[in-house]
């Protein structure tokens, strides 16, 4: 069931390789074989999580950017002028890569590849263990499963059930009941919350696990991924599909 | 640089009879950050374990209508003692401090102690 693509990181690890390992689901970007940052467009990036908890500006965020972008110590810049503590930085950024590394390495079928060089502009803050954010995704998509073994909750336009007799909730699910509207999905709402991605889906799971929120009916053949469709389309990446069609042609010759 | 190192390093060597100590992140499970530990303790599984201790916890508050926040939770076992911190503060919603204490060296109050001026360095 584990695609190929997840060794590839460690292999480019193994090579203490620098680059971006690039997916259509993700961007997973190593420094020296570490794991220094990852993106995701199903994942509300560092910016989106401080801005949303209203820690930063966008003024602030656009300034450091405009300062460090170029030189790639964004995150640093934020601790050396007095806008973050480095405990929050390392806190913040730790919880967006494992975030987005979760949906980058998904196991999905589609083309991976690695570009080398390529660096990210945030910078490095923590660097980790290729192995250790591959095992940490792998428990993640199993903790889902334990929760509530329905995918097709996490992409799905979140509807509450207002039976009665449902148990209590947490204060941090109230916030996600709140905002289920039956159009917003969860990753509408990590925005809005300032939260991650994943945690969003955690707490999905366990809303409708509890029957506070309704469970869609399992479309026919749906593959079950923890990614939406519409992600797979947002990375429109001229490279993919050049890559594609060059594999298109390939095989139509063989 | 790394800041939540510092801070579990500095639990260890200030808090007398330290066995293991991590940083999680409640809602994944997730150890940020773990010092100590070994054969005997699995950090990255407590890590996790706990967190269904801790949202039992908040959970049943929410049950009983309690308007209050935990500061810590306190587990004894025969020869441990577990102690759970939930941190507050800007950005930090979520995350707990997991220590593992030795109790025939540990002294409780100042473990206590200890933990909760950790908590506030993680904030500078």
């Amino acid at each position: 069931m584990r695609a190929l693509n997840p060794s590839m990181l460690v292999r480019m690890a193994g090579d203490r390789a620098t680059g971006a390992l690039l997916r259509e689901t993700g961007t997973v970007y190593l420094l020296d074989g570490e794991v220094v940052h990852a993106e995701s467009p199903a994942a509300p990036g560092v910016d989106v999580l401080l801005l949303a908890r209203r820690r930063l500006s966008s003024a602030e965020w656009q300034e450091t950017i405009d300062r460090a972008g170029a030189r790639c110590r964004v995150g640093r810049s934020l601790v050396e002028s007095n806008l973050l503590t480095s405990g929050e930085l390392e806190i913040c950024h730790l919880g967006a890569v494992f975030d987005a590394a979760f949906f980058a390495l998904a196991p999905r079928t589609g083309p991976t590849r690695f570009r080398y060089g390529a660096t990210h502009w945030f910078g490095p803050v923590r660097p980790l263990r290729a192995e250790v954010v591959e095992r940490e995704t792998r428990r993640r998509q199993e903790l889902l499963d334990r929760i509530w073994p329905h995918p097709e909750v996490d992409s799905a336009p979140v509807v509450r059930d207002r039976a009665a007799d449902n148990p209590a909730v947490t204060r941090r699910q109230r916030a996600v009941l709140d905002l289920a509207d039956g159009i917003r999905t969860p990753f509408t709402m990590a925005r809005l919350l300032g939260r991650p991605a994943f945690h969003t889906l955690v707490d999905v799971r366990r809303l409708a696990a509890a029957g506070h929120l309704r469970t869609p009916r399992r479309a026919a053949a749906a593959e079950p991924s923890p990614i939406p469709a519409w992600v797979a389309d947002l990375s429109a990446d001229p490279d993919i599909s050049l890559l594609r069609r060059l594999r298109d042609a390939l095989e139509a010759t063989l | 640089m790394a800041n939540i190192e510092i801070c579990l390093k500095e639990a260890t060597t200030s808090i007398e009879g330290t066995l293991g100590v991590a940083l999680v992140d409640y809602t994944s499970g997730m150890a940020l950050g773990t010092l100590g530990g070994g054969k005997d303790l699995d950090l990255t599984v407590a890590a996790a374990g706990n967190t269904d201790v801790v949202r039992a916890k908040v959970r049943t508050m929410e049950m009983l209508g309690l308007k209050d926040e935990i500061e810590d939770i306190l587990i004894t076992l025969g020869g441990q003692y577990h102690l759970i911190r939930l941190i507050k503060g800007r950005g930090k919603n979520g995350l707990f401090l997991y220590l593992a204490l030795d109790k025939g060296r540990a002294n409780l109050a100042m473990a206590r102690h200890q933990l909760k001026k950790i908590e506030a360095e993680l904030e500078v």
